[in-house]
């Protein structure tokens, strides 16, 4: 029972017609890089004042830059929006001004508490660079804009996109903040976090396996490339002078010796499969046949469970009396098969009883994930 | 050859906070001078260069290069280039790009840089290694590749801070001969900062001798050493016998030294110092190991010295005596092997010789540390 | 202007020194120290409606922090039972999830730590790769994997084990197992750090002189990692006390976390104040609880940025938690030696001022 039972490409457009999960998939993106950007420079600039601060107040200073991490994130998200209302108010300015709007409010409030991971990583960097470069570049005419842009910078450019990296990553899933300060714009986190309260759609599967596959792509991809870069390395310690400079160094070959590249090309192909599968794909007929067994499947467990719930009846019959079984138990529960209730609208609410009601209507369609993989549902779906 | 830019160091105070780096520094360095600072670490040197180099503002006084006062003229402005003890190679750029990034900054062109660094290379005599990265380098390798960056720059004053530290012995003698060559090939002016003293006296026209922030004496190498100044410098520049004492009687150019275990022994007064000890103060007096002859048993005499011997070793070019020294500091005696039969003297008592010009005194002061 | 300030702008320049100056008070003032006070400040004030604030009813009040323990005015209870008992049922459950965490990662923060080869990098990477999900997919596959007709049921049913499905979310058992997965790098990466640095020498000395293998661990390597335990356990405890996601998607229907109560507060209520001073209680229980935590186990904070992991490791991969570090018996001013920049000039110690 897995939802790759029929293969379809009909989720991604129901991913692509799902307005609220699209705006929110932007939105994630401003915030990112907003976030991306403050928090890599002040993280670079708290860790450069790290490392020359006053050591007397060294240690009060890292105190405080590193705070944000552990103070929860709701009350990051709490602060952030009290006082960003309080300096709106004490500017005289509306409730409409750009202090008060959601985007600037989210950057601000993830900003604070990933600026101290981005500091973290590039102190980790910085720790190994030489303050002497600096000043050989200073004493070589450079002006300190200058040493900075090309000593500096260059040396700090893979702890950079390390932070960039985690910053976005960090801001991308982040909740607990965003969900005091997004305002009127609501990121991916917050879209998925309310649709999910309410059960799964296929626009969610659609986008948990696009994010999957970019994610173990993404890891891949990077794993891949540094294990060329070690392999290169590597190869130029070993070349003698005359094959660096004629520029007829043998490189080792991409796949050579490089598990992560093999894995990325296996992912590559395996995912060019499916995806070219589900498009060329008919579902109609697949989902026919696995409707009907599962419905077969569900008859039985129905049957199953009406005599339980007969015996059960029964016995309470006997116990109390005059007190006769609700009338809901005795409706048929459409959606026992696969993962059930779970994705039942109203699973979180724990009443069960009234779950089953309303998922009476669509109760024809028992495919794995109960209807939720059905593209047919999806209205109902996105009006949960 | 061109006579170089000079620098002058006028009233030079440093300090950090309550301590003070350089106390009153005033040189003269003449243009195209290998000019050395040597000290023990600790003493100011490095914080000399800095302030040369601008890295550091003086707390007082004035530094001057080419008779024009720097102050307030930041390290990217100032006629000087630095070659540090770590080298500080860029290790993201190659040889090529290390080598002209002052050419960079000035914005010429990569084709132009291109044919400066394959000169520069030439010169240090690695041709074809622009396109490596430093770390592919050996150490010597990357201690030339320093200066030619630093060449390239074309500086007025070349500051060397103890760039041979980090190499092997061998190598860094061989350095040694190289600095020194290039130094004359492009006729600037060097300052060398460095600990060994071996270094300073290979290369250097002058000499400043430090110590804790104080400059103790500036001279060419061989007055240095046979002519110290004080007390720190004698024992700080190549190896010596102390003998503590006081003055018993100025004789001229002379003196006599009652010194407290070996009776009274007759010094020259080191020409800084010469009028200026008086009787009955304290003085040191210095004998270098290899001014010592070994005399005739019974001797005795104002340049005459008696001790029992510890024990002996055999050096290849020498043989070392070791005696029983001044407070418990070890005199140490050698006599070159000139093929001379030689035989042990452990523990007998010796008595050995020395001209009055080979032993020097000077008013009594803080030694060098071990 | 003052003297360090004139060194620090010589140092950096004037350019490069303001922003980097600009940045670091902006973050530091404004977007750390000034919220805290100020949401501080707002605990302590009534609920008031926009017009009204900074009026003559703006008064500082305690009534906030009344309600939390005793409930609403007239409320006819003596305590206010329902939040306290969340409060303090979300206290000893993060430290149930921080305990059983611990015990869970130590033997895969060691096994990692004294392993080498390809097959850690791979093991590493799957372990950090679901950490590159969105955090909500992540809470919402284990409810999946937890549901009473999930995996997990469907498995423990068919191999008999249960008769019936248990509800594992009823019984926040989904939670828990929530909660510490959320966590769990957090946890393995500082102990990895420390154990990686041990000399393995001394564990095969210990073994050599006949020391068992829990012998070598409780006295051996677990002083030795005491540092990094301490700081995953306080990121962990810290981290958990303070979650929102995981309690709302996994939590079951009738067990709150004070987190949510704080929500509440704010977006069903529309009682900032109110929130503000619950958060004000978390937040400082939370820190006292460490605090004191660590006083009894004698450790000092101190947190310095790991540099091994971040070059061997694939540099982007690395998740926040395995960048802090704890060490024992060290004062504040071991922070700063930690973070002394190589390179500076070894002759004359004071070479460089410090500002």
């Amino acid at each position: 029972m897995t939802p790759w039972e029929c293969l379809t490409f009909e989720w991604f457009g129901a991913l692509f017609s799902d307005e609220r999960i699209l705006n929110g998939i932007w939105n994630s993106i401003l915030v990112g890089f907003g976030t991306v950007i403050l928090s890599v420079s002040m993280g670079l600039a708290g860790a450069l004042m790290l490392t020359q601060i006053w050591p007397k107040l060294r240690a009060t200073y890292y105190t405080v830059i590193i705070a944000p991490i552990l103070i929860p994130g709701v009350v990051l998200g709490i602060s952030t929006l009290v006082f960003w209302d309080r300096i709106n108010r004490m500017l005289g300015l509306g409730a409409d001004s750009f202090l008060s709007n959601g985007l600037f409010l989210t950057i601000i409030g993830q900003s604070t508490f990933i600026a101290s991971y981005c500091m973290l990583v590039l102190v980790a960097r910085l720790q190994r660079y030489d303050i002497a470069l600096t000043e050989a570049a200073l004493d070589l005419g450079a002006t300190h804009a200058q040493a900075f842009r090309k000593v500096l910078l260059p040396f700090m450019k893979p702890a950079i996109a390390s932070a960039a990296v985690l910053a976005f990553l960090a801001s991308f899933e982040n909740y607990n903040t965003t969900t005091f300060t997004f305002g009127e714009y609501p990121t991916l986190t917050i879209e998925l976090a309310q649709k999910v309260r309410y059960g799964i759609t296929p626009a969610i599967s659609a986008l948990a396996f696009i994010i999957v596959v970019l994610t173990v792509f993404a890891a891949l991809a990077n794993e891949a490339n540094l294990r060329r870069k070690e392999l290169v390395a590597k190869a130029r310690k070993e070349a003698t002078v005359e094959e660096l400079s004629s520029g007829r160094i043998r490189m080792p070959g991409f796949l050579s010796s490089n598990w992560a590249a093999v894995a990325l090309v296996v992912v590559a192909c395996a995912t060019v499969v499916v995806v070219g599968t589900a498009t060329v794909y008919s579902p109609q007929q697949c989902i026919a046949d696995v409707q009907e067994q599962k419905r077969l499947e569900t008859e039985e467990r129905i049957n199953e469970l009406r005599r339980q719930r007969d015996l059960r009846r029964q016995q309470q019959q006997e116990a109390e009396q005059g007190n006769a079984a609700e009338p809901n138990q005795s409706q048929p529960t459409g959606n026992n098969s696969g993962f059930g209730n779970v994705f039942a609208p109203s699973a979180l609410s724990g009443e069960e009883e009234e779950a089953s009601e309303a998922e009476e209507a669509p109760s024809g369609n028992n495919s794995g994930f109960g209807n939720v993989f059905d593209p047919g549902s999806l209205n109902s779906g996105q009006d949960n | 050859m061109s006579a170089g830019v000079g620098v002058d160091l006028e009233n030079l105070w440093i300090r950090f906070g309550d301590f003070v780096a350089v106390r009153d520094a005033n040189v003269n360095i003449n243009g195209g001078d290998f000019f050395s600072f040597l000290g023990p670490s600790g003493c100011g040197k490095t914080t000399i260069l800095r302030a040369v180099s601008g890295f550091l503002e003086p707390s007082d006084g004035r530094v001057l290069i080419g008779g024009n006062n720097m102050k307030g003229i930041g390290p990217n402005k100032r006629p000087t280039a630095l070659i540090f003890q770590n080298l500080a190679l860029f290790p993201l750029m190659k040889i090529w790009e290390n080598i002209t990034f002052s050419m960079e900054i000035r914005g010429a062109s990569a084709k132009e840089r291109r044919k400066r660094a394959d000169e520069l290379l030439d010169m240090i005599a690695l041709p074809g290694q622009g396109d490596k990265l430093p770390s592919e380098l050996s150490g010597g390798q990357r201690q030339r590749v320093a200066i030619a960056r630093a060449l390239c720059a074309e500086p007025d004053v070349l500051l060397l801070d103890e760039p041979l530290s980090a190499l092997d012995l061998k190598l860094r003698q061989h350095m040694r001969t190289e600095l020194r060559e290039i130094q004359q090939r492009v006729g600037i002016t060097f300052i060398y900062i460095t600990h060994d003293q071996g270094e300073a006296l290979t290369m250097s026209d002058n000499i400043a001798v430090m110590k804790a922030g104080v400059i103790d004496q500036i001279a060419d190498g061989k007055t240095i050493y046979n002519d110290p100044s004080t007390a720190f410098a004698a024992s700080f520049v190549g190896e010596n016998n102390v003998f503590r004492g006081k003055v018993k009687r100025v004789m001229g150019n002379e003196a006599l030294i009652e010194t407290n275990r070996s009776g009274d022994l007759v010094a020259r007064i080191s020409s800084a110092n010469q009028g200026r000890m008086k009787e009955g103060e304290d003085a040191m007096m210095f004998i270098r190991p290899e001014a010592f002859t070994l005399a005739p048993e019974g001797a005795s005499g104002d340049h005459f010295v008696t001790a029992k011997v510890n024990h002996e070793e055999f050096e290849g070019n020498a043989f070392n005596i070791f005696m029983e020294g001044e407070g418990g500091k070890e005199l140490k005696v050698s006599i070159p092997n000139l093929g001379q039969s030689f035989e042990d003297h452990t523990g007998q008592n010796i008595t050995l010789e020395y001209e009055t010009n080979n032993a020097v005194c000077v008013p009594a002061g803080e030694l060098a540390a071990e | 202007m003052p003297r360090f300030l004139k060194e620090f702008f010589t140092r950096n320049g004037v350019g490069i020194g303001s922003l980097m100056l600009g940045l670091v008070l902006f973050w530091t003032i404004g977007l750390i120290i000034l919220p805290q006070l100020s949401m501080l400040d707002f605990s302590f004030r009534p609920n008031l409606p926009p017009p009204e604030v900074g009026g003559p009813k703006d008064v500082y009040t305690l009534e906030n922090y009344k309600y939390l323990i005793f409930g609403p005015e007239g409320g006819g209870q003596a305590f206010n039972a329902v939040d306290l008992k969340v409060f303090f049922r979300t206290l000893v459950a993060a430290v149930c999830v921080t305990v059983f965490n611990l015990i869970l990662c130590y033997p895969i923060a060691y096994y990692l730590a004294q392993s080498k080869g390809n097959h850690i990098r791979i093991f590493a990477l799957m372990l950090i790769i679901p950490y590159w999900i969105n955090e909500i997919l992540r809470a919402f596959a284990l409810r999946i994997i937890f549901g009473e007709t999930g995996v997990l049921n469907t498995l423990l049913v068919g191999s008999g084990v249960f008769d019936t499905p248990f509800d594992f979310i009823r019984n926040d058992i989904a939670l828990y197992a929530g909660l510490g997965y959320a966590y769990i790098l957090l946890m393995i990466f500082p102990i990895y750090n420390v154990i990686e640095s041990l000399d393995r020498n001394q564990i095969e000395a210990a073994r050599d002189m006949g020391a068992s293998w829990p012998m070598i661990h409780r006295r051996v390597v677990i002083p030795y990692a005491k540092p990094g335990i301490s700081s995953g356990c306080t990121m962990v405890f810290m981290l958990s006390a303070g979650a929102l996601a995981a309690p709302q998607i996994l939590g079951g229907p009738s067990s709150l976390w004070f987190t949510q109560l704080i929500t509440n507060h704010f977006t069903n209520n529309s009682d900032w104040p109110q929130g503000a001073a619950y958060a004000v209680v978390l937040l400082v229980t939370c820190i006292l609880l460490v605090l004191a935590i660590m006083r009894l186990f004698k450790v000092i904070w101190e947190i310095s940025a790991n540099e091994e992991l971040l070059l061997h490791a694939a540099e982007p991969l690395v998740l926040p938690g395995d960048l802090l570090r704890l060490s024992p018996g060290a004062t504040g001013d071991h922070v700063g030696h930690c973070l002394q920049l190589p390179g500076l000039p070894a002759d004359d110690a004071l070479g460089m001022p410090d500002l």
